[in-house]
């Protein structure tokens, strides 16, 4: 019958309703979700930063200080007049409105539990203004300077700190031999072979880098002195990183920009380190702290400077910094009754108490940045190496080809292994059969990089396939070995796509739970762990002990700033690697 | 071979280019074999890619391999470099020799061959590095121990690049043009000095400004090496080569000549309808 309507009428109509009705259900889910975590997280941070006991005045102290200077700066470096009204027209009308819903809901519906409506404006309408401002500022080459400098800072910070984490396990003596022997004469060797343009010198790097690596292991125990551990990082990282600066900076032609990028920050590294015991701070990390936080800093500012584009953006850490500081006079000299934030410096240096008050997640934060840093490196190495083996070595036919595609499907089918089976695993070859121990931190750092190593493969896999054949056959044809072409063409094309699945796999890594509590691990350590062998507990595992306590401090407080701590580190870890994976696709 | 001159004088060419140009008064008589091969047979599975294929191909001269589609010319390009292997389901029987030694004897090393062969594809393939990278890949893979920025200079140079890129070597290859594409994977394969360039449909991919200057420049490299060429554009292998084979269809080599005798006056009748485009 619609055929002889759409005779008679043109061409007649064909019905979209599911099309439309499909359209708009999914966008519906999709929003739900994400409000429905949008509010959880605003509830967890309201808990950490106890903001529901936040005055208006001292919200509004804050705004003036350090919000609104920020947004200036942002729309500054947009530079455009469109911007500008939008952002004023959001913020004015959101207040409004905002203020109007809550107080319709509280009047009418139901009373909103620790929120208030100024509180509420910030989460809903300045919170997000604030994101895309500091996006559509970030386009500007003042905020790209800005921003720069600012990543430069937070990152040379959390590296640093989690460097230095890692030397709470990991011997600083052998460090200091393998570095001596190995690291550093390979390094010289690769660079002055690359500079000379001698092969010979590049290809001698590896193997002595390797005999210089045994040799440390083995003196180890030989050697009877060492000089002290600030030495030690002055010496294996500290002068290095500097070095680096030096050179680079050194590069652009400038030799007393050099001398400064190098120097300066190398001096204050070293003075920190030795003052750092005076203030009650470890010496070495701070050191570490300083030189990776002040060298690449420096070598920016030089590049800002020197390219004299976006200077006046090198102010934007002094701006926050500035209203941080400001907004803290102002209301202490007004009075006004602050917050007092679960999160605050002791909860991340001390360890945990029977109060809540004194509640540290310190022995988990460490635990959790030890296993993250063996699964990455654990999970990274053999998933790389599994995934080249099968897509670039093994051949499609034959008995290999059969075996291979076994192997195939059963690493498909071991991704969807659930991970507490994992944990079995763990338990039963690392803790028993290999003597690893129980709920140390190697045997968790070895349970869950076979839990993610699946993900790691499979994404692998995937990437290396997409590596356009005419490379490789371009690389073949010139008489390449198969190991020459993965290693020089293969491998870096693929780079950036493996960095997404190793990020996406180990952030499932550092949340698991499962896995940690079938192995052993403890729920509660009250210090951070010394060796690898040590006991550990890890950040969710610490959180979900808090979650079962009785008082009500804990459930809300403790816990909320333990899963705020959780995500920024999860977000600091995925940025880095994001971070990378970008530079590495602009390389090419 | 014999009755070239007396046809040349009362004959049209059967294609309007002037075949003299492309021969850059190079005779192809008398020289040295750099390719030849011997009964050679190619299969891919049950099908034959290539039937009973004998042929010399003389050194430091560029010799055109033309025929329809599924010829067998670029497997045949293919065999010399053993390129082939990669390819499982391929099966060769017969000698390929290079350099008086058959590569496909047991004792020859493919890796090692392909290291005296140069070949340039179809699609220009720069690998994702810099310039400078990418001409220098064959040296680092070899392990050269001279100076690699002047090999780099002289390679972009043999390929007629340098001009265009001296100010941009550290910039990625990917960047350049089509055609500077194709003449960066040129300087790319001449930069380890083979003594054979293949060159599959070097310009099928190119504008025809750009596989003009490919062509300028092929016919520079036979001055120093040889260059065997697959190509589907007829005048193009008039232009350019020295010796011109004919495959049709099944893998057959039908005809096998100086190129001024194949295009002016083929021996064989399906010759003469392929290159006149009758067929194919």
């Amino acid at each position: 019958m619609a055929t002889d309507d759409s005779n008679a009428a043109g061409f007649g109509e064909v019905s979209r309703v599911r099309g439309i009705a499909f359209e708009y259900l999914s966008l519906g889910a999709s929003v739900a979700g994400l409000v429905a975590l949008g509010v959880l997280l605003v509830y967890v941070a309201i808990d950490a930063f106890d903001l529901a006991n936040a005055s208006p005045e001292w919200l509004l102290t804050y705004f003036l200080t350090l919000v609104v200077p920020f947004l200036l700066f942002c729309l500054y470096s947009a530079g455009d007049p469109a911007v500008t009204r939008r952002v004023a027209g959001v913020l004015g009308g959101g207040l409004v409105v905002v203020a109007a819903a809550f107080a319709a809901i509280e009047a009418f519906v139901v009373t909103i539990p620790r929120l208030s409506w100024q509180l509420a404006y910030l989460f809903v309408v300045v919170a997000p203004t604030t994101a895309y401002l500091a996006y559509v500022g970030s386009r500007g080459r003042v905020g790209a300077v800005g921003f720069g400098l600012l990543g430069r800072l937070v990152g040379g910070v959390a590296i640093g700190l989690a460097v230095g984490t890692l030397f709470l396990v990991f011997d600083e003596l052998v460090w200091f031999l393998a570095y001596t022997l190995g690291v550093l004469p390979a390094a010289a060797l690769y660079a002055y072979g690359s500079r000379r343009a001698a092969n010979r010198a590049v290809t001698a790097a590896i193997p002595v880098g390797l005999v210089g690596l045994v040799a440390a292991v083995f003196l180890r125990g030989v050697v009877g002195t060492y000089p002290s551990d600030l030495i030690i990082y002055l010496w294996t990282l500290a002068v290095p990183i500097a070095a680096v600066g030096a050179f680079l900076v050194d590069a652009r032609g400038s030799r007393v920009g050099a001398a400064v990028v190098g120097g300066v920050p190398l001096a204050l590294a070293t003075a920190g380190g030795f003052l750092a015991g005076s203030v009650g701070l470890p010496g070495p990390t701070t050191l570490i702290v300083i030189a990776l936080t002040g060298v690449p800093t420096a070598v920016y500012v030089h590049r800002v400077i020197d390219g004299g584009d976006g200077v006046v953006g090198l102010g934007l850490p002094l701006l926050i910094g500035g209203g941080v500081l400001v907004g803290a006079l102002v209301v202490e000299a007004w009075g006004v009754p602050a917050p007092d934030p679960w999160l605050d410096p002791g909860y991340v240096t001390e360890a945990p108490s029977r109060t809540a008050a004194e509640a540290g997640l310190y022995p988990a934060i460490v635990g959790s940045v030890i296993i993250i840093a063996l699964v990455a490196v654990l999970s990274f190495v053999l998933g790389v190496g599994t995934s080249v083996f099968l897509e670039e070595y093994t051949a499609g036919s034959g008995v290999v080809g059969s075996l291979t595609r076994l192997l195939q499907i059963n690493i498909a089918n071991l991704a969807a292994i659930p991970s507490v089976v994992y944990g079995l695993l763990g338990l039963g070859l690392f803790a028993n059969l290999l003597g690893f121990g129980y709920g140390t931190a190697v045997t968790a750092s070895l349970t869950l990089s076979l839990l993610i190593l699946p993900i790691t493969i499979i994404s692998a896999q995937e990437a290396i396939r997409s590596v356009p054949d005419d490379l490789r056959r371009g690389s073949d044809a010139m008489g390449a070995t198969r190991w020459q072409t993965t290693k020089n063409v293969v491998l870096p094309e693929a780079f950036p796509g493996i960095l997404t699945g190793t990020i996406l796999a180990l952030g499932r890594a550092i949340g698991e739970t499962a896995p940690l509590i079938m192995i052993g691990a403890a729920t509660t350590v009250f210090s951070a762990p010394t060796s690898l062998f040590s006991r550990f507990s890890a950040m969710p595992m610490q959180i979900y002990a808090w979650a079962g306590f009785p008082q009500a401090d804990f459930r809300y407080g403790v816990v909320a700033a333990g899963v705020i701590t959780l995500l920024i580190i999860l977000v600091g870890m995925n940025g880095t690697a994001i971070l990378l994976r970008n530079r590495a696709e602009r390389g090419n | 071979m014999s009755n070239t001159s007396s046809n040349t004088t009362g004959d049209e060419s059967l294609i309007t280019t002037d075949v003299e140009t492309g021969s850059n008064g190079r005779t192809a008589s008398s020289e040295r074999t750099a390719v030849a091969a011997r009964d050679l047979n190619v299969f891919y599975g049950d099908e034959q890619a290539i039937d009973d294929v004998s042929i010399e191909i003389p050194e430091k001269r560029v010799t055109a391999l033309i025929g329809p589609s599924g010829c067998g010319k670029s497997t045949f390009l293919r065999c010399i470099n053993r390129m082939n292997d990669m390819i499982e389901v391929c099966r060769v029987e017969g000698d390929v020799e290079f350099g008086g030694k058959n590569v496909y004897d047991p004792d020859v090393d493919p890796v090692a061959l392909r290291r005296k062969i140069g070949m340039v594809f179809q699609k220009p393939n720069p690998f994702p590095k810099s310039i400078r990278d990418n001409v220098a890949y064959g040296l680092k893979i070899q392990g050269f121990d001279g100076d690699v920025d002047e090999r780099v200079e002289e390679s972009l140079k043999g390929a007629a690049l340098w001009d265009e890129v001296k100010d941009q070597l550290d910039s990625s290859g990917l960047d350049l043009s089509g055609g500077q594409q194709q003449r960066l994977c040129i300087a790319r394969a001449i930069a380890p000095d083979p003594e054979v360039i293949l060159m599959d449909e070097p310009t099928s991919a190119l504008d025809p400004v750009a596989a003009s200057k490919i062509e300028d420049l092929i016919d520079d490299l036979a001055e120093e090496y040889t260059v065997i060429i697959v190509t589907h554009n007829m005048q193009q292998a008039a232009r350019i080569s020295d010796r011109t084979a004919v495959f049709l269809t099944g893998g057959r080599l039908v005809e096998y000549d100086d190129t001024a005798k194949i295009f002016e006056d083929p021996e064989e009748q399906r010759v003469e309808d392929y290159i006149t485009g009758k067929f194919g």
